[in-house]
Order: structure tokens, then sequence, then C-alpha cells
């Protein structure tokens, strides 16, 4: 190296009449990029409380905090992160983990405070906050702080892309609507083994679903058990608080899965298809549960009807060790399950297997046997420490309108086909009503025709007072409704049945629908009398709804029987009604209308019932 | 002459990093040394073992502040190696030209702690000033300056921002641009070169026997390279080269470093050339319940200070069973720094040491 | 066993146990008396260079197992393809008695990395030079990377036992 290197490194002395390079902080502050992980954000609008973020938190530095303003409604817990920002790395796991996506990650970064205590801070975006969130304007590099931020200045966010969980559920296996409207055949094919376990692994474990569930399952506890591939010890959580998994894992109404933290940008865990899932993979109950009936109490209780809430208020009192007997009129258990669900959803096998491990802990049932006719109501209450009645709504409600005497009642269809020789349909058929069992009623109708009349033109038509927005049935259940080829005719009221000379139905005349309910949210339809129509059909159903038969109730008695202003019977907190030693549960008590919410009531009437027994 | 123990370092302005060395001297010259590591030792790898998968990932950029990105691509090497991720191909592009540009601000780090030491202080500031320009991109690229946690198993955590390529390549210009001053004032000087040339040479034969990698061996010519000999993300999709010098002292260490700096630039141009469109991640399994199967798998990468290895095992369960990183600084700062230093002067500790690039808290892990 | 290595190995010592490769490496089990023996050999073989000696607990089997992996130094690109295997070279201790030979007379860079396991570990290795501290600072009845060592209860152990300081004096 000559020695011209040397002298050539002067050459650089040009820079001295360059422009200055380093910007003079803070006078110039320096914009952070627009994925910069700063301070956090949180719309609490949006956040569920469900607390995956502190999960994830590789420092533990947050923490769920109870928040007194809020309240906590099922899939939104009353709880908020909380940040610790002497632990906080600025990693970002929260924000990916984050299922409604709510927590975020500002481009702020400045905090300096002389107490500590205020770097553990609750991130909430309150835009109408002027004093945390200041426009541009008013803002001020000087002054920046947790609590002097820039409005609008959002950083680092979730994307759905790059998200920790899993936002689509394993599709479930279904027989397609072509082929499954032409027999009775179960529509829900159900996971395999891979499918199951895959599914399970969505679960962030969180506990919404648990919250929202009206029986308090165990659903984390059952889901993560079928991750790790333990069927068994799913089974075992299950029974804890539900006897009727089988039939639960078909038809529940899943509350659960409406409260599921994954719904929010995806789709829920397919809670109840992996309880079906674990009650269908084990072929034998009692060998995995290993239950026995607790010490005998010399107590006996009658219970009145063998649906949801009777099998469980039987099951969990024989595991006290009290004797149970099970009244029902049908020739099985299951109650309204028994015979409302159609077979497509709800094989009877399945109801069996639930029926027969209870049946196999020492309950009796007796079947074909109706209470006020078979067995009288007080030779019950004499013979029974206690009696419970899960008697559902049994009685099918008419619309009354002219003629529809002539009409089918849908409960009567139903239990028809299901256990006794199928209906013979017509090619034309009616159904009126818009909830769930009017859908059965309907792809039920459909089927039959399929069968009796194959090859043949054949319409099944469903009219509802609802519009589509309000329909009470299911979205699911009205999209496969209609993936069949069921016509609907929504925001119709029928007015009269239309009768052919030889008095035969030939066709319903319906009128338009101004507003099914009234201003407070009360069933009071009105009509545009003048806006008509006529379906033709020489077959139609009623399905707009069931009531309770108290019948079996002497009269006396039934005047001591107090009623809630919802035509509900009233039931203390033990689930006892004014009756002393009756506790009712079910449909006839709550307003849910659904398997798993009799099964709750049954849960705490059983309790009751045991209390109460010990006490007298 | 009378025999000293002399400590050089960890409280030394010799020294960058926490690190010590004991020396034994005989008047200037070094007749031992004893290098003493230890003064951070967070015990990372232990850490790891009771840590879940994902919650690990966050923490190993840490393990080193010089070079974070090697970290975290080793760690998702080894995690998908496990667990058998596929990477989407697109994504092994971008991981690529993250980690070209994490070598050039690691170089320019390593530049910078090098030519302060010497006293080059104009070099010194230039190289800080172009990391930061690097350090921009990060940011924008990860929300990160520093620490990015950028590349996590299965992919990469979000794809190029809109016109990120663009502001990427004219930022590497502009930085290009600087080299022929770079050279007049640091490399070709004089004052460097006397000052560096036939200092701390370190032959091929001790290099290997105590299991040099990275710019140690390629400074004695050998064209030893983890990204041309077991090949991961996207390096064996475009041409480039292995830079080498052949004297083995601390001025070819830091030309073989000046010249990767420059193959690792056009290395990213043609990284952006032939990168596909699509994915950049594959999801990995739900992160709050996840299992690895049990086995073992060694996984090695080209870190900008050599090779760095995992071996990672895992029992099948939820967490690391055993975490080991094999870090280029363990060989160089333990085995081949005492060795090197016998017969040094005092006044070229730091020289050598900051030329075999020894970063101390790899060393710690 | 195919492997023209792994059947000389085989061929050459006794005890050698050759097991289904990590991610394409070749894996030996060998009893702890042939580990400086395998790794000459291997050395003489070709594979010049050792990434690493690692160790874990296997508390449940009660011993651990010490790792060494082994490649070469090359400039071919594509090293693995060129059909040389890397070597996976592993050895069992028994807990309780921790030792083993030392592998510093074969590999240069096994003397940082035994010194390491010594102290994490508190395996002895029969030989090594100079087995002082490397990292640690204190001792303690439990090495610190042992699966038994429970941090808080050393925390609690070690720095609970500084005395209170006296008001009085």
């Amino acid at each position: 190296m000559s020695k011209r290197g040397f002298l050539n490194s002067l050459s650089v002395g040009k820079h001295l009449f360059g422009k200055p390079k380093t910007t003079c902080y803070p006078f110039t502050p320096k914009e952070p990029a627009l994925r910069y992980r700063g301070f956090h954000l949180n719309d609490w609008d949006t956040c569920t409380g469900c607390g995956n973020c502190a999960e994830i938190c590789p420092n533990d530095a947050i923490e769920m905090i109870e928040i007194a303003e809020l309240e906590s409604v099922p899939g939104m817990k009353n709880e908020r992160p909380r940040l610790d920002y002497g632990r906080c790395c600025f990693c970002g796991l929260c924000v990916d983990i984050c299922p409604p996506g709510s927590l975020r990650l500002s481009r702020d970064y400045f905090h300096t405070h002389f107490d500590t205590d205020t770097f553990v801070f609750t991130p909430r975006d309150d835009k109408a906050d002027q004093e945390k969130f200041v426009p541009d304007e008013s803002y001020s590099v000087l002054k920046a702080s947790l609590s002097h931020r820039k409005r609008n200045y959002e950083g680092f966010s979730s994307d759905l892309d790059y998200a920790l969980f899993e936002p689509e559920r394993v599709p479930m296996p279904e027989i397609p609507p072509t082929e499954r409207k032409l027999s009775f055949v179960e529509q829900v094919i159900g996971y395999s083994k891979e499918e199951a376990v895959h599914e399970a692994a969505r679960c962030l474990g969180c506990g919404l679903c648990e919250d929202a569930c009206p029986a308090h399952m165990k659903i984390s506890d059952y889901i993560l058990a079928v991750y790790n591939d333990e069927p068994e010890e799913s089974l075992r959580k299950i029974y804890e608080d539900n006897p009727i998994p089988a039939i639960c894992g078909r038809l529940c109404m899943k509350h659960c899965e409406d409260a599921c933290a994954l719904r929010l940008r995806g789709e829920p865990v397919a809670i109840r298809w992996l309880k079906r899932f674990v009650s269908d993979s084990i072929r034998d109950y009692k060998t995995v549960l290993e239950q026995a009936p607790g010490q005998p109490t010399g107590k006996k209780v009658g219970v009145v009807g063998a649906g949801p809430g009777g099998l469980s208020v039987a099951y969990f009192l024989r595991l006290m060790g009290h004797e149970v007997v099970v009244f029902d009129e049908l020739e099985g258990g299951g109650g309204m399950i028994r015979v409302g669900p159609p077979r497509y959803r709800l094989p009877l096998a399945s109801i069996d297997k639930d029926v027969d491990y209870i049946a196999s802990l020492g309950v009796d049932f007796r079947f074909n046997t109706r209470v006020g006719k078979d067995v009288s109501f007080e030779g019950l209450r004499q013979e029974f420490d206690a009696v419970y009645l899960g008697v559902g709504l049994t009685k099918s409600r008419s619309t009354g309108v002219d003629n529809s005497e002539k009409c089918g009642l849908a409960l009567d269809f139903l239990r028809k086909n299901k256990t006794d020789r199928p209906t013979a349909v017509t090619k034309e058929i009616v159904v009126i009503g818009g909830g769930n069992v009017a859908m059965d009623v309907a792809r039920e109708a459909l089927r039959l025709q399929q069968i009796q009349h194959p090859g043949e033109k054949t319409v099944t038509r469903m009219v509802s007072l609802e519009d589509w927005d309000e329909m009470p049935a299911t979205s699911e259940e009205i999209e496969e409704t209609r993936e069949e080829g069921i016509e609907f005719n929504p925001a119709w009221g029928p007015k009269k049945v239309l009768l052919d000379d030889g008095g035969n139905v030939k066709g319903l005349l319906c009128m338009k629908v101004k507003s099914v309910f009234d201003d407070e949210g009360r069933f009071a339809p009105t009509f545009r009398e003048d806006e008509e129509m006529v379906l033709e059909g020489t077959m139609i159903i009623e399905a707009i709804g069931q009531g309770p038969d108290f019948s079996f109730v002497p009269e006396g008695e039934f005047e001591k029987m107090e009623f809630t202003a919802m035509r509900k019977v009233s039931v203390d907190e033990d689930g006892m009604t004014s009756l002393p030693g009756v506790f009712a549960g079910g449909d006839i008590v709550n307003i849910n209308l659904d398997a798993v919410t009799a099964i709750a009531d049954a849960k705490i009437a059983s309790e009751g019932i045991h209390r109460w027994m010990q006490s007298k | 002459m009378r025999e000293l123990e002399l400590y050089f370092g960890p409280q030394h302005l010799g020294m960058v990093g926490n690190f010590s060395i004991t020396l034994k001297v005989e008047g200037d010259r070094i007749l031992e040394a004893t290098a003493n590591p230890g003064y951070l030792h967070r015990g990372f790898e232990k850490l790891m073992e009771g840590r879940s998968w994902i919650k690990n990932f966050p923490m190993v950029c840490r393990i080193n502040l010089v070079d974070p990105d090697h970290m975290e691509m080793i760690y998702a090497m080894g995690v998908e190696k496990l667990a058998g991720i596929e990477v989407p191909e697109r994504a092994q592009f971008v991981r690529s030209i993250y980690l070209e540009l994490a070598r050039v601000s690691s170089h320019l780090f390593g530049l910078w702690a090098y030519a302060n030491m010497l006293g080059f202080d104009t070099v010194s500031n230039w190289a800080m000033y172009h990391r930061d320009l690097v350090l921009d991109l990060f940011e924008e690229l990860t929300g990160g300056r520093v620490y990015h946690i950028y590349v996590w198993p299965g992919g990469v955590r979000r794809d190029f921002p809109e016109g990120f390529t663009d502001r990427m390549v004219s930022t590497l210009h502009s930085i290009g641009g600087c080299v022929p001053d770079y050279d007049t004032t640091f490399f070709n000087n004089k004052l460097f070169s006397e000052r560096a040339r036939g200092v701390g040479v370190v032959s091929r034969e001790e290099a290997l026997a105590m299991g040099g990698v990275g710019q140690v061996i390629r400074a004695t010519g050998m064209k030893y390279d983890v990204r041309k000999v077991d090949p991961y993300a996207a390096y064996d999709r475009v041409p480039w080269e292995v830079h080498t010098r052949d004297d083995g002292d601390a001025y070819s260490r830091i030309c073989v470093v000046r010249d990767e700096m420059i193959e690792s630039v056009h290395m990213i141009f043609n990284l952006i050339d032939a990168m596909p469109e699509g994915d950049v991640y594959n999801r990995v399994p739900n992160p709050l319940k996840w299992k690895i199967p049990a086995g073992e798998a060694y996984v090695r990468c080209e870190s900008s200070r050599g090779e760095l290895g995992l071996y990672l095992v895992s029992d099948g369960g939820e967490k690391p069973h055993r975490v080991h990183f094999r870090t280029p600084s363990y060989a160089h700062g333990l085995a081949i720094l005492e060795k090197t230093l016998v017969g040094a002067n005092i006044a070229d500790v730091g020289n050598i040491m900051m030329s075999m690039y020894v970063v101390a808290p790899e060393i710690d892990r | 066993m195919t492997n023209p290595l792994g059947t000389r190995l085989d061929a050459t010592f006794k005890g050698v146990e050759l097991r289904s490769g990590v991610d394409g490496r070749l894996a030996v089990v060998v009893p702890r008396e042939a580990i400086v023996p395998v790794l000459t050999f291997l050395k003489e073989d070709g594979y010049d260079y050792l990434q690493l000696i690692s160790c874990v607990d296997w508390i449940d089997r009660g011993e651990f197992e010490l790792v060494y992996l082994l490649s070469f130094y090359t400039e071919d690109e594509v090293g693995r393809d060129g059909g040389k295997q890397e070597v996976l070279l592993k050895a069992t201790v028994p807990r309780e008695q921790a030792s083993a030979p030392t592998a510093t007379g074969v590999f240069a860079i096994a003397e940082p990395h035994e010194r390491e396991i010594h102290e994490l570990y508190g395996i002895h290795f029969e030989g090594h030079p100079r087995l002082t501290p490397l990292f640690l600072d204190r001792d303690y009845e439990i090495p610190p990377f042992r699966k038994d060592f429970d941090t808080k209860q050393y925390v609690a152990d070690v720095f609970d036992r500084v005395p209170p300081i006296d008001e009085e004096g």
C-alpha cells in the first residue's frame, strides 16, 4: 500500500459540507413505522375477556382484571387485560392470539414517570376520550405518555391470515341434500378420530362457553381430553354435568358455540359435534364411567316424564343413593326428544344408548304409564318422598282459523312417523309455522312424499308469520330446509283453510303480515287484510308451537300451583313448585325450551330434592 | 522480566461486551490468556425448557443482541424439523432476504465496534448510521427495531408491506454508494492495514482443529459456508459467491466481512427478482396446546459470525426437553482466542478479539 | 445395516449400536468407554469437525446422554449430497456415577464444551486439563441444568440466606 492510500482518506472530508444526517430529536420526532409494536390498544366493545392474551404472554405481563362497570354476558366476560410494562417485551403474541382482534399495538412508545405504578396499565380505546387520545395538533412528544397518546395511531394489528388460532372449523361430513331427502338416514355423519382431534385442537380453552352453557359443562376439559386422544376421560368429564351426551351431541341448542371466542372472526369450535364424537366413539359407557349408585338412603323419588330433565334428575338422584322411579306414557325414554326430532337428526338408537345407561344404574323406568290415567298424581305424592315434574310441552297449538280442525297437528304427525306407522301424505303439503318443529315437520313430510310418491312431482310449502330475519328456527336448520327444496312463504299469516265440495282440504288462504310483534316485543301479529294469496295444498299441518298439558294434576291441586307472568310453572331456587315436595323443571319452567336447560334445571332440582328429603 | 497477571475487561475500554480475559504478561507480551465468560449467564437454554414452544419464540432472539434474526431462524428451523412443518416457498425467500438484511446490519454493528476500538471514529459512526437505516427497514417490516420477532415456525409473521422492496432497494443502494468512502478511509487506509495485517494470525489447521467457522476460517482461504454446504431458506435458488482471503490475520477477517456485506446486498437484489408470489405462513397448530412429537433435531445456519447450530430435543410434550445452541463465538471466543492471544501484544487484545467477531452473550446463552 | 461406515464401526468396536438417523445423520450409540476410540476412528475417517457436545438429562431413566455431533469441513457445495453422512454419537452415563472420558485429546474444541457440561450437569470428565468453573459464580448442591434443579428453591436457598440488615449495626 502506497503513501497515497493514507492521504486518500482525507478525501472524505467532503462530507463536512453535506447536510447533517443526524436528526435533532425530539424536536424533529421520528415517525414510527406503520407496523410499530408500541403500547397496547384494546377495543373494549369487542374484547370478550377470554384471557387468551394472558395465557400466551411469555412474560406473564398480562393479567385479566375484573371491571366493575361491565356486565358479564354469555360470550363476553367482564374482564379486560391489564399490562405490566415492566414485563412486557412487545412481542405481539397477544395480538396474534386475540380472537376478536380487539387487542392491538399502537405506535406510541413514550412513557416516563416517577411513579412505577403508572407502568401497570389497562389499555382501552376510548375515541371520545380527549384527555388520553389527543389529536395530532395537540400531541407532543415531550408530553407523550401512556395517558397522552396520539389519536388513531394504530400499529401492529391482528391479521386473520397470520392469527395463531384456526378460524375455520373442520367441516362436518354430511349427506348431501339431494340424497338425504330421499330417506330418513341420519344426515350428519360424525367426525372421524382425526377430524375430532383436529377440531379439538382449535379450542383455546378460555372457558367462555362454560359460562354460557346452562348446565355449565366442563367443555374446555372434555375438549382437551379429545385433543389428547382420551375419549374415555372426556366422557367422564361430560357425565359430571350431562347424562345424555348422545342426545345432546346431536341436537343441543349449543349456547356454548354462540359464546365461543372464535365465533367473532371465524367459526366457533364444533363443541356439539365433539360431544357427539365422544359418545359415539365409546361403545359401552358403563365400563368407562365405572359409576355406582350411592349408599341407599331409603328415600324414594317419583319422576314424571322421561325427557332430558326427567332422565337427568333420575341420574343425579340415583348417584346420591335415592330410589328413583320414572313414569312416561311413551314406550321408551326421551320424552318429547323421542317423538319430536326426526330420525335423520336423532335416531332412536342414540336415545336408547343414553337411557339404557341410566337404567343400568338402577333407575326404575315405567314406560307406557301415563300419570293421571294409569297412576294418579295424588298416589305418587303419597308413595314417594318427592315428585319431579319434567312433563314438557306436549300439546300442539292450533291456529284456530276457519276449518283448522281439518289440519294435522305437528306433534301427532312427528310422533306417528317416528314411533308408529308413517302418515300417508299427499303430493301437496302446506306446513304452518317458522320454528324448528315446523322445519322438522316439513322435512319429514318431504321425505314421506319422496318415499310414498316416488318419481312424481310433489310440493312442500311452508308459511310463517315471521319474515326471514325473525324466524325462530335456527339459521342452520332454515338453510338445510331450503337446500332440500322446500318452498318458504315468510311473512304470511293463515286466514282460512279452503275446502273443496267434498269437504277435503284444498288450500290455505293467507294474508300479508304487517308486523309480528308489538312495540314492547310481545307476540301480537297484525295483518294487511287486503293483500291475500292462496297456497294450494291437499294436506295442511299446523306447527305453530306447543303448550303444557297439566290435565294429570287434580283440579284442587292445580289451583294451588303458581305460575309466572310468562305462564311458566313458578319454582324456588331449589326447583320446588308451590306444592310441597313437588319439583319441576324443563320446558314447563324455563323459557329456553331446550334439552340442555332442562338438564340444568334438573341439576338444581336434584340437589333441591336431596336437601328437602334430608331435612324431612 | 517480571510476569504479571492482567485483567482485561469486563470494565475495559478495549473490551466490547460483557466478557473478560485474564492475561499473564511479561512486559508487553502475552504468555497466557484465559477467557472468562459468564458475566451475563442468563440460562436461556434452561429457561426454554420451562416454556411452551411458542413462548420461546419471542425469547430466542434475545440470546444475541447483535444478530438476533439468525437466532429466530435457527429456532424456527429446529421446531419445523421436529414438528414436520412445511414452509411456503415465498416465505423461504422472505426469510433469506430478511436474514441477509440482518447480516448487513450485524456486520455494520461489528464494523462499528471494531473501528471504534481501533480509534477510527469516523468509520464507526458511519457504520452505526448505516445500520440505523437498515433498522428502519426492519421496523417497517416487523414493527421492531432490534428484536424483530419475525421468523416463526411455519414461515414469517407478516408479508412485505406495500412498496417495501422498493424502499429496501433504495436504502441498500444509498449504503452501497458509501463503500468507496469506507474503502479509502478504512479498508485501504494504510493506518488501518498496518494495524491489522499480520495480527492475530490463525492458520487453517489451527482454525479447523478448534472448531472455527465463519470469517475465521474463510480468512484462511477455505470456502466453508453453511449457506452453500447445507443450504436452507432460499440460498440455493439464486447465484452468489463465498468470499475468502488467504492470510488468516485480522485484516483478512475484516475484509471478508466487507466482501460479505456487499455480496449480501447483491444477493438481496437477486432474491427480490426471483421471489415468487404466494403465502408466507403455514398456520401452526393451536399454540396453547401445541405438542411436538418426541425426537431430536440438529439444524444449522450461517449467522453473521459463522455456523450457528441448534440441538433440540422433544419428549413429546408442550415444552422442549433440551435446547442447546452451538454458537460461533463459543469456539472463537473460548478456544481460538486463548490460543491466538499467546505471543500477541496487550494493545492487540481487543483488535484480535473484535476481528474474530466474538459476541459475549452468545457464549453465555 | 447397509451403511459402510456403520458396518465398519460395527466390525471395529464392541457394543456399538446403530440407530436410524436423526434427519439424515447416522446415529451411533456406544458404551462410554468407547467414546474416545470411536471419536478417534471417526476423526481419522474424515469427521474432522466436532460441532457440538451436548448433554441431555433423562431423569426418568436415571441417566445422562452425552451427544457428540460430528461433521466435516468441506468446500463442496451441498456437501451432504456428496454421500457422506454426518454422525451423531451418543453415550449414556448413569446419573449416580456421572463421569466420562474426556475427548480433549481428539478434538481441541471439546475442552470448553466438556467444561460447560461439567459445570451445568456435574459430569466429571476423566483426564480433562481444567474442569474449572466457566460461567457460574457459586457452587450449589445440584448443578443447574439437571432436571431436578428447582430454580425457586435455589433462589430461596441462596438469596434468602443473606443475613437481614440489622438496624442497630
